[in-house]
């Protein structure tokens, strides 16, 4: 009887130690998928803040249309707005709380540097740049319009750029 | 009778268990599509900024934007100076695109284009090649009575 009855302890010893056994390895493994995604969080959601941040700048009051080319219009960003941004971009150094933004146009293609000389025969516009301190960048579209004269006649002119945002390295 | 009755729950508890595991590590596997809505953002923007660039097809008011020259292209209506709407379109999406989604020496494998008018296709533009792993938009508007849709989508 008493023998019978340490076997059924055993049993039940044994049984507890597998169930326990199996928890904890199931856990570790559970853990060990979670921290391996970790990282690879860390950058998709530095990537997405870093979309957002550009979101934002191209819609916000200082680089936005606006109605000024018509209806409201998303991702639209003010050319002449840009340029005077430009030449006041120390004032703004630390408004936006990144190392630099820069306006490329992609289509039609210019490298030229723009200036108050050459605008707006010139394909980028660096409003803000602060070298020392500049991460890599994100970029998102944005139609970049101005006010254009022909023959006579005001109309609007949206061309295709890409807005640039170098965030603050981490140093 | 008894003790295999028992020795039956027991098994079953264990199965019972271990299948929870699994669900739970199945369900973690599955739930991980954020990485490619954050990438669509940027085709999105793409197509909405391509709609608002001002092409050099004119009509008697003014120099037309993209959509309204897909409406004009829809009409098979010719610009001021004659040229067909549809080859100005055509010309000026294939440039922009081309020059946005570079092929060479990038990631991007294809791209695709298509434009529909009243669900007709009007226009569609495609280089390279189409893969599993892509990004895409839908950008659907009304202008004039007539309902355009244009899907854009790119590979990698």
């Amino acid at each position: 009887m008493f023998v019978k009855a340490q076997l059924k302890i055993q049993q039940m010893t044994f049984m507890l130690i597998a169930i326990t056994l199996l928890f904890v390895i199931a856990g570790l493994f559970v853990l060990v998928f979670m921290f391996s995604g970790i990282k690879e969080s860390a950058n998709e959601l530095n990537e997405r803040n870093a979309l957002l941040l550009v979101t934002r700048l191209a819609n916000s009051p200082e680089f936005s249309c606006g109605e000024s080319f018509g209806m409201l219009k998303l991702n639209c960003v003010d050319e002449d707005k840009a340029m005077i941004l430009k030449q006041n971009s120390k004032i703004y150094s630390n408004f936006w709380g990144v190392a630099g933004i820069e306006i490329q146009k992609i289509y039609p293609e210019n490298l030229a540097e723009c200036t108050l000389g050459n605008y707006p025969n010139c394909g980028l516009i660096t409003v803000y740049s602060d070298d020392k301190n500049k991460g890599a960048s994100s970029s998102n579209f944005v139609s970049l319009c101005r006010k254009e004269n022909f023959e006579g006649e005001v109309y609007d002119k949206c061309e295709i750029a890409k807005l640039l945002v170098f965030p603050r390295s981490e140093q | 009778m008894k003790r295999a009755q028992e020795e039956m729950i027991g098994f079953v508890l264990i199965v019972i268990i271990v299948a929870v595991f699994i669900l739970i590590f199945i369900g973690f596997m599955i739930s991980r599509p954020e990485k490619q809505a954050v990438e669509s953002f940027e085709a999105e923007s793409f197509v909405q900024s391509i709609l608002q660039f001002t092409t050099d097809c004119r009509d008697n008011l003014e120099f037309l934007s993209i959509d309204s020259l897909i409406n004009k292209c829809q009409k098979k209506e010719n610009c001021l100076d004659e040229r067909y709407s549809c080859e100005v379109l055509e010309k000026n999406l294939n440039e922009i695109i081309s020059k946005s989604w570079n092929l060479e020496n990038s990631l991007v494998k294809g791209y695709s284009l298509i434009i529909l008018s009243n669900k007709q296709p009007i226009l569609t533009i495609q280089q390279g090649n189409s893969t599993s792993n892509s990004i895409g938009a839908v950008q659907s508007f009304v202008k004039s009575g007539v309902s355009t849709e244009v899907d854009f989508e790119v590979s990698y």
